[in-house]
Parts: C-alpha cells; sequence; structure tokens
C-alpha cells in the first residue's frame, strides 16, 4: 500500500482527523453507556480509564518507529483509520463473549486476567486513533496546532453528536454507526492519490463499511450481567420485556410479570394488613428497581400508608400541597394522591422515566385521575429548589433497589440533592410550618441514613436554627429510616403522632424531641442503637467524637465535596481488611477501592509508556536527553491541569445546568471547541511571528489559566443560583460563555509546547504527545480521588498549581 | 475387567486429573478442611455471633453433604472453598460459613418443618434436611428448580419437598413452620411468610448484594405472636472501638 504515498502532499487531511476524534470521542462516551449497562458504572469507569491509555501507548509506538511509519504516512494513517473503525466494534464483541464476571473479582484471581483483556481489547481502537493523529502532526510538523486545534474540535462536536444520538438510536446502533463514521474518515483523505492508489482505498474502506453493515445483529445485543437485576427477574415464569427505551442518561426497561407479581413496597410494615397491588417493574441499566402501580381503586393504594415515608402525612393530616424530589415511576405521586393531597409537584430530571407514568402506562397508572393535581417537572431537585415556591411538605426518597447503596457502587457518583447548601434550599422553600421528610434505604452497618442526619443538622444550623434536636422526628422501619425537619420546634401534637404512626407500625424511633432511651431499638433490633447514638452525639454541639470515629465517613457532604455516597475513611482501611475472608473487603464498599485500583493500574502503566520509549531513543539521540525532564514534567502537568479544570467544570455545570447529562455535553463541547479555537489562535500567531512568540504566549495563555480559574472559584458560588433560575437555553448559553476564556487559554500550552518542540527536539514529538495521553489517564482517576478528599474547588487549585509548574518547564523547553 | 473398561477407566482418570476434579477421599479430605475454615471464621467473629461454635449438630451436617455435587463441573475443583460460587442463573451457592451461620441461627431441632424460598443449588436445603424432619423448598425460576429438584432425588434427600411458586405467599399447605429461610432479594418482609412462621418461631434473610452477604436479618415471632426483626452481622463491627 505504500505505493500511494505522495511526499507532496502539503494539507493536513483535516476533514478526516476532524471526523476522526469525533467518532472517537464519541465510541468513548458510548463505552461508558454500554459497559453501565452490562456491567456497572464503577467499572465502566476502570475499563474505559485504562482504555484510553491507547494514546499513551500510541506515543510510545511511534517514537519507536517513527521514521518507518512518517515513511509511509499515507497508508499508515488509512490503516488506522480503518483499524479504528473495525477494531471498535470487533474489541466490544469480543469482550462481551469474556466470561467476566465483576462482583467475582474479589473472590476470583482469574477474573483479573479477564480485565487485563478487557483492558488490552479496549486499548487497540484509541491506539489507532491516537496513532493517525500524532502521525499528521509529525508528518505536518509546521502545522502542529492547526491539526491539534481540529482534533479537539472535532471530539468537542463529538460529545454532542453522540448525546443527540443516543436520544434516538440504541447504545448497540451506535456501535455500528461509530464504526461507519470512524471509515468514512478515510474517504477524506485521498486528496493527492493516483487512480489505482484511489480505487483500492476507497474498496478497501467501502468492503470494511459493508462488513459493519452487515454484521448480524446478534453479535451486537447487549449481554446483560446474570447478577443484573433484569436478567434474574427475566428467568422468572411467564416475564415478558413490556417496554425498552434507551437515552444518553439510562437505558430503561419495564418489564411485566402475569404470573409472579413484582410486590415491591420498600419498608412495607409487617402491621400492614394489605400489600401491593399488581406492578410493572422498572429498571434502568439492567438494574435498580423501582416499579409503577397498577392503579385501580383507593384500596390499590392503601399500602403506601404503611411504609415509614408515609410519615409526615400523619403528622400534618391537612397538608395541602406537596413537592416530590426525585418522582421516578410515580410511587411517592401515589402516596400523596392516596393522602388527598390536592397539588403536587414532582420533580424528575429522566423525561423518559416520567413519560411511563404519563405516557405509555398512563391507562395502569390511572395518569387520567391525576394529572389536573399532579405537575411532573423535568428538571434537577437542586435546580427546581433554586426558584421561589412554598409547600407544605417536600418528599424525598426512596429511590432505586437498597442493595446498590450497601454494596458502595455509587460511591463515585456525585450528589447534588443531599449536600448541606441543597438541603438548606429545601428547608427554605417550605411554608412556616411545613415538613422536609427525607427517606433513605438503610445499610448495615449504618451509614448513608446517619450522614443524612448529620448533614441536616448541619444545615438547619447554618440556616439559623439553633436548637435543632426540637426539630426533628427520625424514624426506621426493617429496611428504610424517615428523617423529618421542620423550621420551627415540632408541637406536643405532632411529637404524638409521630409516636403514634410508629408504634402502630412497629417502627423505631430513632429520634424526637423528648425521647428517651428506653423507647429506641424496640422492633428492629440493632446491635447498638447506632442511630439513636448519632441523633444524640450530633444534637449535643459540643461532641463530634462519634462522627470522628466511626468507622464510616459520615461527614455532610456539601456542593464543594458532592459525594454523598462515598463512606470510605482511611483509618478504618486496617481495621476492615483484618476482618475475615472477603468480608473486609465487602465492607469497604466497591466504588472508592475501584478507584485506587484503577489509579495503581493507570500509575504503573503511565510509568512504563512514559519511560519505555526513553530507553530507546537513548540509544538514538543523546543530544535532548538535557531536555527530557522538562518535557516529562511539562507535558504531563498540562495534561493533568486540564482535565483537572474540565472535570471540575462538569460539576460545576452540573448544578448551574440542573442536569448532569447537559453539563457533560456542554463542558465537553466548550472547553474543546474553544481549546481547539486556542490551538488554531496558537497556529494563527506562529505564521506570522518569530519563535519568541511561544514564549510571549506562554507566559500569557498560562496567567490567564491561573487568573480565570481562580476567579472562577470565588465567582461561580456566588452567581449558580442566580443562573439556576434561568431559562434552560440562557443556562446553557451562559455555560458557554463561563467556558470560553478559560477554555480558549488552555488550548495553548499544548501546541505551544509541540511547537517549541519542532525547533529543538522534533524526535521527541510522539514521547510528549503520550505523555500527554497518559497524563489525561491519571487525571480523570486523580481529580475524582482529589475532589471526594479536597473538594472541586481544590481540584482547580491544583490545577493552577500544575499549570504554574508547567509554565516553569515550558520556558525552558522554548528557549 | 474387561479392556474396554480399562480403557474407559484410564479416560475417566485422565479427564478427572485434567480437569482437576478429585477423587471420594480427596473430597473427605476437602470437607474436613472447609469445617475448619468455617471454625476459624467462627472463633474471628466470636465476640460478634456472641458463640465460640456452630452447634455440634449443624457441624456435623457440614461434614456430611456433599457440597461439590452442588456446584457446576467447571467449579468442583473450588467447591470446598470458604467462599459463594456461581452456579448459573445469575445465582450462588452460599459461602459455607454463611451457610453454617444461618443454619445455626435457625436452632434446627429433629422435629421440625422448615421452608426455605430459593432452594438454588439445593444446598442450603440438603444441609437441613440433615438436621430438621421435613424441609420445603421453593424456586421462582423453573429451570433452576427442576434441576435441583433432580439433583435431590439424585441424593437420596427424601424429606425435602420442592416446589417451582413465587415465595412470597410461602407454602400454606405445610404450615406453620418452625423456621423460615429467605434467600431472594426482598425489599419488604412478606405477611404471609411471618403468618406461617409458627410462634417461637424463625426467620432468617441473608441481606447484600451476591458474592458480598453482610449481614443477616433474623425475624423472630415470640410466644405471644410479637414480631421482632434483629440484625446480625458476619463480621466484627462495633462504634466507637477508639482503635484508630
Amino acid at each position: 500500500m505504500h505505493a500511494m504515498i505522495d511526499e507532496k502532499t502539503s494539507t493536513p487531511p483535516l476533514l478526516s482527523i476532524f471526523i476522526l476524534s469525533s467518532a472517537a470521542l464519541a465510541y468513548e462516551v458510548l463505552l461508558i453507556r454500554l459497559f453501565s449497562i452490562i456491567h456497572w458504572h464503577h467499572f465502566s469507569f476502570m475499563v474505559i480509564s485504562i482504555a484510553l491509555l491507547g494514546y499513551g501507548v500510541s506515543g510510545s509506538f511511534i517514537t519507536l518507529f517513527r521514521n518507518r511509519l512518517l515513511q509511509h504516512y499515507k497508508s499508515v494513517f488509512i490503516i488506522n483509520i480503518v483499524l479504528f473503525g473495525l477494531s471498535s466494534i470487533a474489541c466490544f464483541i469480543t469482550i462481551q463473549q469474556l466470561p467476566f464476571n465483576a462482583l467475582e473479582i474479589l473472590w476470583d484471581s482469574s477474573q483479573w486476567q479477564r480485565l487485563l483483556l478487557s483492558y488490552l481489547l479496549l486499548t487497540l481502537p484509541f491506539l489507532f486513533v491516537a496513532n493517525a493523529i500524532a502521525l499528521t502532526m509529525m508528518r505536518f510538523n509546521q502545522q502542529i496546532p492547526l491539526v491539534y486545534g481540529i482534533d479537539l474540535i472535532g471530539a468537542g462536536l463529538g460529545a454532542v453528536f453522540i448525546m443527540a444520538l443516543l436520544q434516538i438510536l440504541t447504545p448497540d446502533t451506535l456501535l455500528r454507526v461509530l464504526a461507519i463514521s470512524g471509515l468514512s474518515a478515510g474517504f477524506f483523505a485521498l486528496s493527492n492519490f493516483n487512480k489505482t492508489q484511489r480505487r483500492v482505498t476507497v474498496s478497501i474502506l467501502l468492503l470494511s463499511i459493508s462488513g459493519v453493515f452487515m454484521m448480524p445483529q446478534a453479535w451486537l445485543d447487549l449481554h446483560l450481567s446474570e447478577y443484573k437485576g433484569l436478567s434474574q427477574t427475566l428467568l422468572m415464569k411467564d416475564v415478558s420485556l413490556s417496554h425498552t427505551h434507551s437515552s444518553p442518561i439510562s437505558q430503561t426497561d419495564v418489564v411485566q410479570s402475569p404470573f409472579i407479581p413484582f410486590r415491591n413496597a420498600p419498608g412495607l410494615s409487617l402491621q400492614s394488613p394489605v400489600g401491593p397491588p399488581e406492578q410493572l417493574a422498572v429498571f434502568r441499566d439492567g438494574d435498580e428497581m423501582t416499579t409503577i402501580d397498577h392503579v385501580t381503586d383507593n384500596s390499590s393504594l392503601e399500602y403506601h400508608d404503611y411504609m415509614s415515608s408515609a410519615l409526615p402525612y400523619h403528622v400534618h393530616p391537612s397538608t395541602q400541597n406537596v413537592l416530590i424530589s426525585g418522582s421516578a415511576s410515580g410511587a411517592q405521586i401515589l402516596q400523596a394522591h392516596s393522602r388527598k393531597i390536592s397539588t403536587i409537584d414532582a420533580v424528575e430530571p429522566d423525561k423518559q422515566l416520567s413519560r411511563l407514568i404519563t405516557d405509555v402506562y398512563a391507562e395502569y397508572f390511572d395518569w387520567q385521575s391525576l394529572k389536573d393535581k399532579v405537575t411532573i417537572h423535568a428538571i434537577s431537585p437542586r435546580g427546581f429548589a433554586a426558584a421561589e415556591n412554598n409547600y407544605d411538605l417536600i418528599i424525598m426518597g426512596p429511590s432505586g433497589a437498597s442493595s446498590g447503596g450497601s454494596a458502595g457502587v455509587h460511591a463515585l457518583s456525585t450528589s447534588y440533592e443531599f449536600t448541606i447548601e441543597a438541603l438548606q434550599s429545601y428547608l427554605q422553600l417550605l411554608a412556616p410550618d411545613g415538613l422536609l421528610s427525607l427517606t433513605l434505604w438503610t445499610s448495615t452497618p449504618a451509614r448513608g441514613n446517619l450522614k443524612l442526619f448529620v448533614t441536616a443538622v448541619e444545615a438547619m444550623r447554618q440556616s439559623g436554627i439553633d436548637k435543632p434536636e426540637n426539630n426533628i422526628a427520625w424514624i426506621r422501619s426493617w429496611n428504610t429510616a424517615t428523617l423529618l425537619l421542620k423550621k420551627d420546634h415540632l408541637t406536643t401534637d405532632e411529637i404524638n403522632r409521630v409516636r403514634e404512626f410508629s408504634d402502630s407500625r412497629n417502627f423505631d424511633l430513632a429520634w424526637l424531641p423528648d425521647i428517651s432511651e428506653n423507647e429506641v431499638n424496640r422492633f428492629q433490633l440493632l446491635q447498638i442503637p447506632v442511630y439513636y447514638l448519632t441523633a444524640k452525639s450530633v444534637l449535643d454541639n459540643s461532641d463530634t467524637r462519634f462522627i470522628r470515629q466511626y468507622q464510616y465517613n459520615i461527614q455532610p457532604a456539601t456542593d464543594n465535596r458532592p459525594y454523598f455516597n462515598n463512606y470510605f475513611k482511611w483509618s478504618s482501611l486496617q481495621e476492615f481488611l483484618s476482618l475475615p475472608g472477603q468480608t473486609g473487603i465487602s465492607m469497604i464498599g466497591v466504588g472508592y477501592p475501584t478507584l485506587l485500583v484503577t489509579l495503581a493500574q493507570a500509575t504503573v502503566a503511565a510509568f512504563v509508556l512514559i519511560l519505555l520509549p526513553l530507553f530507546f531513543i537513548r540509544k538514538q539521540q543523546n543530544k535532548s536527553a538535557d531536555r527530557r525532564g522538562n518535557i516529562i514534567i511539562y507535558f504531563l502537568t498540562i495534561g493533568l491541569g486540564f482535565l483537572f479544570i474540565e472535570i471540575a467544570f462538569i460539576q460545576k455545570f452540573t448544578l448551574i445546568l440542573s442536569q448532569p447529562l447537559y453539563a457533560v455535553a456542554v463542558t465537553l463541547c466548550a472547553f474543546l471547541v474553544f481549546s481547539g479555537l486556542g490551538s488554531l489562535y496558537v497556529q494563527y500567531r506562529l505564521r506570522t511571528e518569530t519563535a519568541a512568540a511561544i514564549t510571549v504566549l506562554l507566559h500569557r495563555s498560562i496567567l490567564l489559566i491561573g487568573l480565570i480559574t481562580v476567579i472562577y472559584i470565588v465567582l461561580l458560588p456566588l452567581i449558580s443560583n442566580s443562573i439556576m433560575v434561568l431559562p434552560e437555553t440562557v443556562r446553557i448559553l451562559s455555560a458557554f460563555i463561563l467556558s470560553a476564556p478559560l477554555a480558549f487559554a488552555m488550548g495553548m500550552p499544548f501546541s505551544l509546547g509541540l511547537a517549541a518542540m519542532q525547533h529543538n527536539t522534533p524526535h521527541l514529538i510522539p514521547w510528549a504527545w503520550g505523555i500527554n495521553g497518559c497524563a489525561s489517564v491519571l487525571s480523570a482517576v486523580l481529580a475524582v480521588l482529589l475532589a471526594i478528599e479536597i473538594g472541586f474547588n481544590g481540584v482547580m487549585l491544583c490545577a493552577v498549581m500544575l499549570y504554574f509548574l508547567a509554565w516553569r518547564n515550558g520556558i525552558k523547553i522554548a528557549s | 475387567m474387561s479392556a474396554k473398561h480399562l480403557i474407559v477407566g484410564i479416560f475417566a482418570l485422565l479427564v478427572c486429573m485434567h480437569s482437576g476434579i478429585p477423587g471420594a477421599d480427596n473430597y473427605r479430605v476437602q470437607r474436613m478442611n472447609m469445617i475448619s475454615d468455617i471454625q476459624d471464621d467462627v472463633r474471628r467473629t466470636e465476640r460478634f455471633i456472641n458463640k465460640k461454635s456452630f452447634n455440634a449438630a449443624v457441624m456435623q451436617a457440614m461434614e456430611k453433604v456433599p457440597r461439590h455435587e452442588f456446584v457446576p463441573t467447571e467449579l468442583l475443583s473450588r467447591a470446598y472453598e470458604n467462599r459463594p460460587l456461581p452456579i448459573g442463573f445469575g445465582q450462588t451457592i452460599s459461602q459455607p460459613y454463611i451457610v453454617g451461620l444461618m443454619t445455626d441461627l435457625l436452632h434446627p431441632r429433629a422435629d421440625q418443618s422448615v421452608l426455605e424460598i430459593g432452594t438454588g443449588s439445593g444446598y442450603q436445603a440438603a444441609i437441613l434436611s440433615q438436621l430438621v424432619a421435613r424441609v420445603y423448598s421453593i424456586e421462582i425460576i423453573e429451570q433452576l428448580g427442576n434441576a435441583t429438584t433432580k439433583l435431590l432425588s439424585r441424593l437420596g434427600y427424601d424429606n425435602i419437598k420442592t416446589h417451582i411458586a413465587d415465595g412470597y405467599n410461602g407454602w400454606p399447605e405445610h404450615a406453620p413452620y418452625d423456621s423460615i429461610i429467605v434467600t431472594a432479594a426482598i425489599s419488604h418482609i412478606p405477611p404471609p411468610l411471618v403468618q406461617q412462621l409458627k410462634k417461637g418461631g424463625r426467620m432468617v434473610i441473608p441481606v447484600g448484594t451476591r458474592f458480598q452477604t453482610q449481614y443477616l436479618t433474623m425475624v423472630e415471632k415470640d410466644l405471644q405472636g410479637k414480631v421482632t426483626t434483629r440484625q446480625v452481622l458476619p463480621v466484627i463491627f462495633v462504634p466507637f472501638t477508639g482503635g484508630h
């Protein structure tokens, strides 16, 4: 194929690069979706993080074979495009055939081999894309900022494309679409080919596209882990899948089971004379089952009154208007309806879930009799809480199935629903006599509910409530706990109603203003009445010993550290690991250890990938050895810094945009596109100015990055609430405008570094590319780890420091 | 022995060697090792489960029941490891220590009848069958239930009756039960099961994801019919240890 090379080619295949980068980023996002469906979110995080090391591998690969590859640039470019297209689909199909069980990884060492194989397979598509881009930079070395800029802009728009496509196509179909898109990039790299060369290349591309297009659908069907709730449910007699919908947020499956009813009733009292009616099960990403009740008459809703979440309706029987936060498939709406509430506002960010009860299963759910009094808002609870309304009652949770929380699979997910600031905003929404009711699943040992209590007390104190002990009631069933908060003191009547409700349903009291020790732990016996002890300790201002000494992290979550579901505490690690068998690991939860394992794996791999080429380069070129240290530090620090800021902004924008999905799409798009423009600006400046311009631009861009980041750390918390209440399009526009100057500046250092190396150490450019790729992988994991420990503002400050470190080294590279 | 039998014997031996399938004696040794592992775990969790050892009868039952018969062929070599093992259909055969703990918590006696919700591999039912008069076991997955019924019959566990049904409603025909063991995931404790539990009876429910059983919930119905739940942790966890 190398006969096709035309050395006179002088224009980089920009359109190919654009399509390829776009497809690669879309593929990355798609893989996260696919693995979240077939396995679990935390596993998806680990696999994709490591797979991106393909960029690092590419750097090493090109460094080692630079001359040979450049000699055959056009052929190699096309081959890499074809390999990306084919491997993107083939690797996923192969991984699906591996008998990998993420849950068994702590018990079975052979699972690690399968995991390693998954890593290696998924690294391949990213390796091929990275090869194509890096080689183009090498081949067109006077236009590196231009190529890099187009790469970034393509990737940024790829983020938006994939989000849009996930709205209309299923993930398995998209796998095919992206493979074909990737392959089609080859058609735009045919300039300067002669007729024969063109014919051969087009034939190869068309053949590959046909192969992907005609691939049997069965090969692409998703094989969910057999341990997921949906897989197990589908094994039951006469069960059938009634409805499936895929969105960028989740895959929703509705299952009906006429033979064996689902009977989902979280924490239903043992004293309940009735059970739930016929139900449909709703699974999100094959797990986290919720249900849709079949509403026939009022008797079908009676069971709602025997759950701990019914408490506020008994404390305030005359409640008129209710806000339900996270209405999901409508259980809390029906609970409110059964209590004859006249106005119900429900908040559910996932439109698909709401559509199930208002449209797809409207008749089953009897939406007709609800629609006049229920309004469902497709926004996050925080976004809604920023508006000025007034409610007698605000209800939150429980959501999904109970097992996930205790297994710690959500430890890495951020949540702005249970932070101090969130609870403060809910309290503000309450009418003077209103109630805020929070129900969570219990776990053993207790952690989530204790953290919620600590957060609630702190929120009340920060809201100016001096003696929260008089404003709180807390009860628990065998697997749920309901916390009731009031802005004013609970009256004697209200306290008596809590007692009456709990006694009649065999729920345990965990806290009441006048509680006595012999009232707790009577029905659901805990070895230690840990709920009551926590409440007593936390409400006694002077005693923080309990929180400090508790084995889990139950410090309140904040908007800056919104990891409500992370309970990991380093000081308990040794104690847990000393437990018999694998139970210690189970106690820690899988989320945080996954992060640590991923970081360890990524660090080792990055270390090898960065140092390995040096071993070979030393033999070839000794002259540039003095700058290698600077190059490593420069490209590592700007790689880390870029992603630190980008990840922190995804979180900041989650709050502003009220939708994690928009936050990811908008942040990725804005940061990558504006960074791309920054890189194009570098190209523009370097065309007309001397090499000295590199140093000047480096100074200015890093100074700007530092300055704007620090300003945003202070500014964003102050303006977030004002932006949250604006119309959706204005919020998205605001996010773009806020990102623009920072991202523009952030697009320059990488291009400037490579442009400087083009003058001094051109043979090390692919190595620098690889270092930056490794840094990106490390940063994704490190940023989460740092955010958990020091918060996102801390992550942004670390980024500033990294950029300043880069500055010092960048100057040396440019000199 | 004919040459044909000899060849078959050699072939079988080779297959066993290749697949790591141990012989009967070897299984006995492995079973004893498993018992020893369980005893170690009991000692390590002593202060938590408030006992130095499980009931001797429970341990004898675990010594006797051939666990390797209840695991898939490809996992025979791991049958006696103190860990849960996958058995297909997204189900597991529980960790021997947990099986022992759950059985011990039920205080089984020779004259009792026990209801099990979730037959699974049949191993738990087989252990119980050694200790009580009758075991009634319900499985919701038809294929799994049928396979396990055949297995239990082949192994001669005649006092186990199995049924493919929805465990939520229990098995009213044979109620009331001295003990009930629920191994299925549930959002609430099914009232029919509480009703089918004798006064003074006990129900044990393991809670947690498969491969990560963390604690057991014990439902107790006292002689007056009052029902309480209690959590039993198979791990040491006490707040305020001050150990760090």
